[in-house]
Protein backbone atom coordinates (compact mmCIF):
# COMPACT_ATOMS: atom_id res chain seq x y z
CA UNK A 1 0.00 0.00 0.00
CA UNK A 2 0.75 3.40 -0.63
CA UNK A 3 1.03 6.56 1.54
CA UNK A 4 -1.36 7.62 0.40
CA UNK A 5 -3.68 4.54 0.43
CA UNK A 6 -2.39 4.09 4.07
CA UNK A 7 -3.35 7.39 5.38
CA UNK A 8 -6.87 7.61 3.82
CA UNK A 9 -7.50 4.10 5.28
CA UNK A 10 -6.86 5.69 8.44
CA UNK A 11 -9.09 8.68 8.02
CA UNK A 12 -12.04 7.07 6.53
CA UNK A 13 -12.05 4.73 9.75
CA UNK A 14 -11.70 7.69 11.95
CA UNK A 15 -14.30 9.62 9.92
CA UNK A 16 -16.39 6.72 8.90
CA UNK A 17 -16.98 8.14 5.12
CA UNK A 18 -16.59 6.61 2.43
CA UNK A 19 -13.23 6.06 1.09
CA UNK A 20 -13.54 7.21 -2.16
CA UNK A 21 -14.62 10.25 -2.06
CA UNK A 22 -11.18 11.16 -0.26
CA UNK A 23 -9.12 12.56 -2.97
CA UNK A 24 -6.07 14.66 -2.37
CA UNK A 25 -8.11 18.04 -3.16
CA UNK A 26 -10.49 17.30 -0.47
CA UNK A 27 -10.65 19.68 2.53
CA UNK A 28 -11.21 18.13 6.03
CA UNK A 29 -14.25 19.92 6.26
CA UNK A 30 -15.10 18.26 3.15
CA UNK A 31 -13.62 14.58 4.78
CA UNK A 32 -16.17 15.91 7.56
CA UNK A 33 -12.72 15.18 10.07
CA UNK A 34 -13.49 18.12 12.94
CA UNK A 35 -10.22 19.34 14.89
CA UNK A 36 -10.38 15.45 17.52
CA UNK A 37 -10.30 13.42 14.01
CA UNK A 38 -7.81 15.79 12.82
CA UNK A 39 -5.78 15.12 16.22
CA UNK A 40 -6.91 11.00 15.47
CA UNK A 41 -5.29 10.91 12.23
CA UNK A 42 -2.19 12.67 13.48
CA UNK A 43 -1.67 10.47 16.20
CA UNK A 44 -2.75 7.39 14.01
CA UNK A 45 -0.26 8.51 11.20
CA UNK A 46 2.60 9.12 13.43
CA UNK A 47 2.39 5.62 14.70
CA UNK A 48 2.27 3.61 11.42
CA UNK A 49 5.02 5.49 9.65
CA UNK A 50 7.24 5.84 12.97
CA UNK A 51 7.46 9.77 13.01
CA UNK A 52 6.32 12.83 15.23
CA UNK A 53 4.44 15.47 12.86
CA UNK A 54 4.50 18.97 14.93
CA UNK A 55 1.25 20.90 15.18
CA UNK A 56 2.78 24.19 13.55
CA UNK A 57 3.26 21.76 10.16
CA UNK A 58 0.10 20.23 10.68
CA UNK A 59 -1.64 23.56 10.75
CA UNK A 60 -0.38 24.09 7.71
CA UNK A 61 -2.44 21.27 5.78
CA UNK A 62 -5.24 22.54 3.72
CA UNK A 63 -5.99 19.27 2.36
CA UNK A 64 -5.57 15.90 2.28
CA UNK A 65 -2.87 16.37 -0.23
CA UNK A 66 -0.86 18.31 2.05
CA UNK A 67 -1.53 16.21 4.64
CA UNK A 68 -0.08 13.07 2.33
CA UNK A 69 3.14 15.42 0.29
CA UNK A 70 3.99 15.81 4.15
CA UNK A 71 4.30 12.14 5.32
CA UNK A 72 5.29 11.11 1.86
CA UNK A 73 8.47 13.47 1.91
CA UNK A 74 9.30 12.84 5.95
CA UNK A 75 9.64 8.73 5.35
CA UNK A 76 11.82 9.24 2.38
CA UNK A 77 13.76 11.72 4.45
CA UNK A 78 13.10 9.17 7.28
CA UNK A 79 14.57 6.31 4.69
CA UNK A 80 17.70 8.16 3.76
CA UNK A 81 18.90 8.54 7.14
CA UNK B 1 10.94 23.69 51.38
CA UNK B 2 13.57 21.56 49.47
CA UNK B 3 12.91 18.71 46.70
CA UNK B 4 16.65 18.01 46.91
CA UNK B 5 17.07 13.86 45.71
CA UNK B 6 13.79 14.08 44.68
CA UNK B 7 12.47 12.33 41.33
CA UNK B 8 9.85 13.83 39.78
CA UNK B 9 7.76 13.08 36.43
CA UNK B 10 5.17 15.95 35.44
CA UNK B 11 2.74 15.23 32.27
CA UNK B 12 2.20 17.61 29.77
CA UNK B 13 5.39 19.86 30.98
CA UNK B 14 5.80 21.31 27.56
CA UNK B 15 4.10 24.12 28.11
CA UNK B 16 1.89 26.07 30.30
CA UNK B 17 1.05 24.63 33.84
CA UNK B 18 2.84 21.80 33.70
CA UNK B 19 6.25 23.54 32.56
CA UNK B 20 5.75 26.12 35.66
CA UNK B 21 5.19 23.10 37.93
CA UNK B 22 8.05 21.42 36.53
CA UNK B 23 10.44 24.58 36.69
CA UNK B 24 9.33 25.17 40.65
CA UNK B 25 9.80 21.60 41.29
CA UNK B 26 13.11 21.74 39.51
CA UNK B 27 13.88 24.96 41.57
CA UNK B 28 13.51 23.01 44.91
CA UNK B 29 15.84 20.59 43.59
CA UNK B 30 14.36 18.04 42.10
CA UNK B 31 14.96 16.12 38.97
CA UNK B 32 12.61 16.57 36.62
CA UNK B 33 10.93 14.01 33.81
CA UNK B 34 9.34 16.07 31.47
CA UNK B 35 6.67 13.97 29.50
CA UNK B 36 4.90 15.50 26.50
CA UNK B 37 2.87 14.34 23.65
CA UNK B 38 2.22 16.83 20.73
CA UNK B 39 5.04 19.33 21.41
CA UNK B 40 8.71 18.33 21.49
CA UNK B 41 10.32 21.29 21.14
CA UNK B 42 8.49 22.98 24.25
CA UNK B 43 9.29 19.87 25.81
CA UNK B 44 12.87 20.12 24.66
CA UNK B 45 13.00 23.31 25.93
CA UNK B 46 11.34 23.19 29.16
CA UNK B 47 14.42 20.23 29.74
CA UNK B 48 17.34 22.89 28.84
CA UNK B 49 15.19 25.24 31.21
CA UNK B 50 15.31 22.76 34.34
CA UNK B 51 19.01 21.73 33.28
CA UNK B 52 20.12 25.68 33.60
CA UNK B 53 18.74 24.87 37.19
CA UNK B 54 21.52 22.66 38.12
CA UNK B 55 19.58 19.69 38.09
CA UNK B 56 18.73 16.98 35.80
CA UNK B 57 16.31 16.77 32.91
CA UNK B 58 14.55 14.20 31.11
CA UNK B 59 12.29 14.37 28.37
CA UNK B 60 9.54 11.18 27.58
CA UNK B 61 6.97 11.53 24.75
CA UNK B 62 3.66 9.48 25.66
CA UNK B 63 0.09 10.00 25.08
CA UNK B 64 -0.85 9.91 28.59
CA UNK B 65 -4.87 8.50 26.84
CA UNK B 66 -3.28 5.40 25.53
CA UNK B 67 -2.96 2.66 28.21
CA UNK B 68 -0.11 1.32 26.27
CA UNK B 69 1.96 4.10 26.25
CA UNK B 70 1.53 5.05 29.97
CA UNK B 71 3.23 1.33 30.47
CA UNK B 72 5.64 1.97 27.81
CA UNK B 73 6.69 5.47 30.01
CA UNK B 74 6.77 3.60 33.15
CA UNK B 75 8.62 0.54 31.66
CA UNK B 76 10.99 3.60 30.82
CA UNK B 77 11.12 5.08 34.02
CA UNK B 78 11.15 1.87 36.10
CA UNK B 79 14.44 0.49 33.96
CA UNK B 80 16.42 4.11 33.80
CA UNK B 81 15.79 4.99 37.45
CA UNK B 82 13.51 1.97 39.19
CA UNK B 83 12.15 4.93 41.77
CA UNK B 84 9.73 7.90 41.62
CA UNK B 85 8.83 10.35 44.28
CA UNK B 86 6.40 12.88 42.87
CA UNK B 87 3.65 12.39 40.19
CA UNK B 88 2.27 15.33 38.80
CA UNK B 89 -0.55 14.58 36.76
CA UNK B 90 -0.82 17.45 34.48
CA UNK B 91 -1.42 16.36 30.67
CA UNK B 92 -5.40 17.58 29.57
CA UNK B 93 -7.12 17.65 26.49
CA UNK B 94 -10.80 18.51 25.72
CA UNK B 95 -13.45 19.14 23.03
CA UNK B 96 -15.42 22.29 23.56
CA UNK B 97 -18.63 21.30 22.63
CA UNK B 98 -21.83 22.32 23.92
CA UNK B 99 -23.60 18.93 25.69
CA UNK B 100 -26.15 18.46 22.75
CA UNK B 101 -22.93 18.21 20.46
CA UNK B 102 -20.83 15.85 22.25
CA UNK B 103 -20.29 12.54 20.75
CA UNK B 104 -18.62 9.13 22.10
CA UNK B 105 -16.05 9.87 20.57
CA UNK B 106 -14.95 13.36 21.91
CA UNK B 107 -16.28 11.99 25.61
CA UNK B 108 -13.69 9.04 25.64
CA UNK B 109 -10.85 11.23 24.28
CA UNK B 110 -11.25 13.34 27.18
CA UNK B 111 -12.33 11.13 29.89
CA UNK B 112 -9.04 9.00 28.54
CA UNK B 113 -6.48 12.13 29.27
CA UNK B 114 -8.40 13.65 31.74
CA UNK B 115 -9.28 10.76 33.91
CA UNK B 116 -8.04 7.30 32.98
CA UNK B 117 -4.91 8.22 33.41
CA UNK B 118 -4.68 8.98 36.39
CA UNK B 119 -5.70 5.80 37.37
CA UNK B 120 -3.60 4.10 35.07
CA UNK B 121 -0.30 6.27 35.86
CA UNK B 122 -1.06 5.61 40.01
CA UNK B 123 -1.56 1.80 39.92
CA UNK B 124 1.81 2.12 37.72
CA UNK B 125 3.61 5.07 40.23
CA UNK B 126 2.87 3.27 43.70
CA UNK B 127 5.12 0.73 42.55
CA UNK B 128 7.36 3.40 41.71
CA UNK B 129 7.04 5.01 45.21
CA UNK B 130 6.52 1.33 47.35
CA UNK B 131 8.72 1.00 50.76
CA UNK B 132 9.71 5.46 50.03
CA UNK B 133 6.11 7.16 49.91
CA UNK B 134 5.56 10.07 47.61
CA UNK B 135 3.48 12.96 46.35
CA UNK B 136 1.09 12.31 43.88
CA UNK B 137 -1.12 15.70 42.67
CA UNK B 138 -2.99 16.55 40.11
CA UNK B 139 -4.55 20.02 37.97
CA UNK B 140 -8.26 20.36 38.31
CA UNK B 141 -9.98 22.89 37.05
CA UNK B 142 -13.30 25.23 38.65
CA UNK B 143 -15.42 23.70 35.46
CA UNK B 144 -15.36 20.22 38.01
CA UNK B 145 -18.04 21.98 40.09
CA UNK B 146 -19.40 25.14 37.93
CA UNK B 147 -20.66 25.31 34.60
CA UNK B 148 -18.94 26.73 31.69
CA UNK B 149 -20.01 27.49 28.59
CA UNK B 150 -19.33 24.28 25.72
CA UNK B 151 -17.14 22.81 28.89
CA UNK B 152 -18.99 20.00 29.79
CA UNK B 153 -16.67 16.97 28.89
CA UNK B 154 -13.72 18.94 30.39
CA UNK B 155 -15.74 19.62 33.73
CA UNK B 156 -16.94 15.96 34.25
CA UNK B 157 -13.75 14.02 33.38
CA UNK B 158 -12.15 16.67 35.82
CA UNK B 159 -14.55 16.28 38.28
CA UNK B 160 -13.55 12.31 37.85
CA UNK B 161 -10.28 13.33 38.77
CA UNK B 162 -10.80 15.12 41.81
CA UNK B 163 -13.22 11.78 42.52
CA UNK B 164 -10.72 9.72 42.29
CA UNK B 165 -7.82 11.66 43.85
CA UNK B 166 -10.04 11.41 46.88
CA UNK B 167 -10.04 7.48 46.62
CA UNK B 168 -6.74 7.29 45.86
CA UNK B 169 -5.78 9.69 49.14
CA UNK B 170 -7.47 7.01 51.33
CA UNK B 171 -6.07 3.58 49.63
CA UNK B 172 -2.50 4.93 49.43
CA UNK B 173 -2.15 6.50 52.75
CA UNK B 174 -0.66 3.43 54.72
CA UNK B 175 2.30 3.60 51.57
CA UNK B 176 3.33 6.76 52.72
CA UNK B 177 1.59 8.53 49.05
CA UNK B 178 -0.27 11.94 49.93
CA UNK B 179 -2.43 12.77 46.90
CA UNK B 180 -4.22 16.22 46.29
CA UNK B 181 -5.77 18.32 43.63
CA UNK B 182 -5.38 21.49 42.62
CA UNK B 183 -8.22 23.39 40.53
CA UNK B 184 -7.86 26.74 39.22
CA UNK B 185 -9.43 28.77 37.39
CA UNK B 186 -8.81 30.63 33.67
CA UNK B 187 -5.06 30.34 33.80
CA UNK B 188 -3.36 32.42 31.33
CA UNK B 189 -1.47 29.71 28.86
CA UNK B 190 -1.88 28.54 25.62
CA UNK B 191 -4.38 26.67 25.74
CA UNK B 192 -6.62 29.46 27.47
CA UNK B 193 -5.51 31.11 23.77
CA UNK B 194 -7.18 28.10 22.04
CA UNK B 195 -10.60 28.58 24.53
CA UNK B 196 -10.72 32.57 23.80
CA UNK B 197 -10.72 31.56 19.88
CA UNK B 198 -13.78 28.84 21.23
CA UNK B 199 -15.37 31.73 22.93
CA UNK B 200 -15.19 29.50 26.32
CA UNK B 201 -13.81 32.09 28.44
CA UNK B 202 -13.89 36.15 27.75
CA UNK B 203 -11.28 38.12 29.47
CA UNK B 204 -12.16 37.38 33.30
CA UNK B 205 -9.69 39.48 35.59
CA UNK B 206 -13.15 41.75 35.98
CA UNK B 207 -14.73 38.70 38.05
CA UNK B 208 -11.15 37.79 40.09
CA UNK B 209 -11.27 39.98 43.11
CA UNK B 210 -7.42 39.29 43.36
CA UNK B 211 -7.57 41.36 40.30
CA UNK B 212 -5.73 39.93 37.90
CA UNK B 213 -5.41 36.33 36.12
CA UNK B 214 -4.32 33.14 37.22
CA UNK B 215 -0.71 32.45 35.77
CA UNK B 216 1.22 29.13 35.83
CA UNK B 217 3.32 29.97 38.79
CA UNK B 218 0.48 30.57 41.23
CA UNK B 219 -0.50 26.92 40.45
CA UNK B 220 2.63 25.89 40.43
CA UNK B 221 3.35 27.49 44.18
CA UNK B 222 0.48 25.47 45.45
CA UNK B 223 1.83 22.32 43.63
CA UNK B 224 5.26 22.42 44.77
CA UNK B 225 3.95 23.16 48.50
CA UNK B 226 1.42 20.02 48.35
CA UNK B 227 4.97 17.90 47.05
CA UNK B 228 6.59 19.09 50.45
CA UNK B 229 6.15 17.61 53.81
CA UNK B 230 4.82 20.46 54.99
CA UNK B 231 1.92 19.15 53.28
CA UNK B 232 1.69 15.93 54.89
CA UNK B 233 -1.94 15.80 56.59
CA UNK B 234 -3.23 17.11 53.69
CA UNK B 235 -4.86 14.17 51.73
CA UNK B 236 -7.51 14.18 49.55
CA UNK B 237 -8.17 17.47 49.07
CA UNK B 238 -8.71 19.41 45.76
CA UNK B 239 -7.51 23.28 46.66
CA UNK B 240 -8.65 25.56 44.72
CA UNK B 241 -6.26 28.72 43.37
CA UNK B 242 -8.80 31.07 41.82
CA UNK B 243 -8.04 34.71 42.73
CA UNK B 244 -11.64 34.21 44.99
CA UNK B 245 -13.47 34.02 41.77
CA UNK B 246 -15.68 31.15 43.03
CA UNK B 247 -16.47 32.27 46.07
CA UNK B 248 -17.14 36.16 45.00
CA UNK B 249 -19.62 34.80 42.34
CA UNK B 250 -22.45 36.09 44.25
CA UNK B 251 -21.09 39.21 45.20
CA UNK B 252 -20.00 39.98 41.79
CA UNK B 253 -23.50 38.88 40.08
CA UNK B 254 -24.77 42.36 41.00
CA UNK B 255 -21.64 44.85 39.28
Amino acid sequence: MTVEEQIRDIIAKITRVDKSIITRESTFKEIKADSLDIVQALVAVEETFGIEIPDEEAQKFQNFGDFVSYVENRVVQEEKV
Amino acid sequence: MSLGGKLALVTGSGRGIGRAIALKLASQGADIIVNFFRHRDSAEQTAKDIEALGVKAEVIRANVGDPAKIDEMFDMIGNKFGRLDIFINNAASGVGRPVMDIDVKAWEWTMDINARALLLCAQRVVKLMEGRGGKIVSISSLGSRFVLPNYTIVGVSKAALEALTRYLAIELAPLDICVNAVAASAVETEALKFYFKEGLVKDNRQVTPAGRMVIPEDVANIVAFLCSEEAFMIRGQTIVVDGGTSVGLFALAGK
